[in-house]
């Protein structure tokens, strides 16, 4: 990577998904990201659940840049490194900028 | 019953529906009644884990009653969602809900009452937001739902008593969240509860109380004797019987004045602790803790008080649960004249049990303009005692607690460091922004 300038949120997810990412036996890992139109942020969360357990949601970070096309660079910088799944909310009917595809393809079942 | 002379307003008693829990869930995008949710505090001193918050539907699901419980009660579902407590959300949450409020009436008729109760008194200003309070109170809920996502819970009174038993008798168990509770109302909606206990104000003991003068439901409280009520259980009885009937004088934009307040500090340890020194070095950070907070205030003490809890096992063997020592010393907020004295009176009364509680409380206070000097000591060496612990001061205060700390907060066994970042003894989530 070396010059390349990395931005303070993907320095802090990088971070605290590194302190997170335990890599044990039967765990599924996966990011949920979040569209908050209360707060006009994106909530990103850690989510872990080892085999017939509760699931866990640890809050990552809220970006406060309130726009796609920085979010799409985000997410393929974060993908860079990890490649978590990663679970959509709150994106109904919005497409990422580049490639004009649909974000969340699933409704939530509550919403 | 003639309530003529009663004073006769519109309150409404605001409640968020489950609050931790359902700012969580909006926070990720899902319906705060649509989720299994609980939030779980796992501080080192948690025991595994306590629940401070659990949504309505896992409260249904699950048979969570009290909203503190632990993690043992909590089955291993894979459907249900598990997270972190943030104080410092919630608390932003709490204040972003009091500034809707603040549309609807006037900066003294809200009154804040805790972090996600609020009593507001719109005697004056309903009118101009609907036909009916009713009509009000599905206005001020939309509000909330749309900017924030929450759910509120409504009890409307004629007065805060009455709305507050109207939020807890009714308001959350209709689906519409709005109870209503008025004097033409009292005899079917409080005389016909029949569990005391669901009554605020009324816990399990002040009902076995009532049990032994063969008050059994709202509606023997209410026709009872006031004067044997009150000569059996004093002044809460006379409250509780003017509870009964929906009864309640009090002035919200009067502010009540404590007569001498305290000041203090407690704190559950992570683990037992038999080591002396460890238990000492708890103890003087605490001391110094409540000092700081003194100086805060501009107050100094007279009295303190050391409260040591010993652990389960201790108090088995020996009975004693643990012990309280009232100090006196000159009046003082100064670290080292605080803790030199606790530490002696823990030395004194300390014979090796393990313990596992430590309070330390302050009272008698005086205003700090006047320092009382010491005879014994050199007049250079309590200045500059003084001056040092309020450059201590501006530094926590400018940089944070662990920005300076004293070296025996970084040995085994002291707690500051890690408690620093708690806010009400759990996780604050500065970590998130």
């Amino acid at each position: 990577m070396g010059a390349m300038p990395m931005n303070d949120d993907l320095k802090i997810l990088l971070e605290r998904i590194r302190g997170l990412f335990k890599l044990q036996y039967r765990t599924r890992y996966w990011v949920m990201l979040v569209d908050d139109h209360f707060d006009k942020t994106y909530n990103f969360f850690f989510h872990y659940q080892r085999k017939q357990q509760r699931e866990r949601s640890i809050p990552l970070h809220a970006v406060k840049t309130y726009n796609l096309e920085y979010l799409e660079k985000l997410i393929a910088d974060l993908r860079s490194v990890y490649h978590f799944n990663i679970t959509y909310v709150g994106f109904e009917d919005e497409y990422w900028p580049s490639t004009h595809r649909l974000i969340q393809r699933r409704r939530l079942w509550d919403e | 019953m003639d309530y003529a002379n009663e004073p006769k307003g519109v309150f409404f008693l605001i409640d968020n529906k489950s609050f931790y829990a359902s700012v969580e869930a909006t926070m990720r995008g899902l319906n705060p009644l649509h989720t299994l949710m609980v939030v779980m505090s796992e501080q080192e001193n948690t025991n595994g884990g306590l629940i401070l918050a659990t949504s309505p539907l896992a409260k249904k699901y699950y048979h969570l009653q009290a909203n503190v419980s632990r993690q043992r009660d909590l089955p291993q579902d894979e459907h249900l969602m598990v997270v972190p407590p943030r104080m410092n959300l919630y608390i932003q949450r709490n204040l972003q809900i009091n500034d809707i409020f603040r549309r609807f009436v006037a900066d003294e008729d809200l009154l804040p009452y805790s972090i996600d109760e609020s009593i507001l008194d719109l005697t004056h200003s309903w009118r101009l937001f609907g036909d009916s309070p009713r009509e009000v109170a599905v206005r001020i809920q939309k509000t909330v739902r749309k900017e924030l996502g929450l759910y509120t819970t409504i009890g409307i009174g004629d007065n805060p008593v009455q709305a507050k038993l109207a939020l807890d008798l009714y308001a959350k168990h209709t689906d519409d969240l709005i109870g209503e509770i008025h004097y033409d109302t009292v005899p079917e909606k409080i005389w016909t509860v029949d569990d005391l206990t669901e009554v605020w104000g009324i816990g399990n003991h002040m009902a076995k109380r009532l049990n032994r003068l063969g008050i059994h439901t709202m509606d023997e409280l209410a026709h009872a004797n006031p004067y044997l009520i009150k000569e059996k259980l004093g002044e809460i009885g006379a409250q509780l019987f003017a509870t009964a009937w929906g009864i309640d004088r009090t002035v919200l934009h009067q502010t009540y004045k404590v007569k001498s307040s305290s000041l203090g500090n407690s704190q559950v340890l992570p683990r037992d602790y038999h080591n002396q020194a460890e238990i000492e070095t708890v103890i003087k950070e605490i001391g110094e803790q409540v000092a700081s907070r003194l100086r805060h205030h501009h107050v100094l003490a007279s009295k303190f008080l050391l409260s040591i809890g010993f652990a389960y096992a201790s108090s088995e063997n020996g009975g004693s649960s643990g012990f309280s020592v009232g100090i006196r010393i000159d009046p003082t907020a100064d670290d080292i004249l605080v803790a030199t004295a606790l530490i002696r009176a823990f030395r004194k009364h300390w014979h090796h049990e393990v313990i596992r509680n430590v309070a330390v409380f302050s009272g008698n206070f005086s205003d700090d303009s006047a320092y009382q000097l010491d005879l014994f000591t050199p007049l250079s060496t309590q200045e500059k005692r003084l001056r040092t612990e309020h450059a201590l001061d501006l530094i926590h205060a400018r940089f944070g607690f662990t920005a300076l700390v004293y070296a025996r907060s970084l040995t085994e066994g002291g707690t500051a460091m890690n408690r620093a970042s708690l806010v009400g003894g759990h996780n604050g989530g500065n970590a998130y922004e």
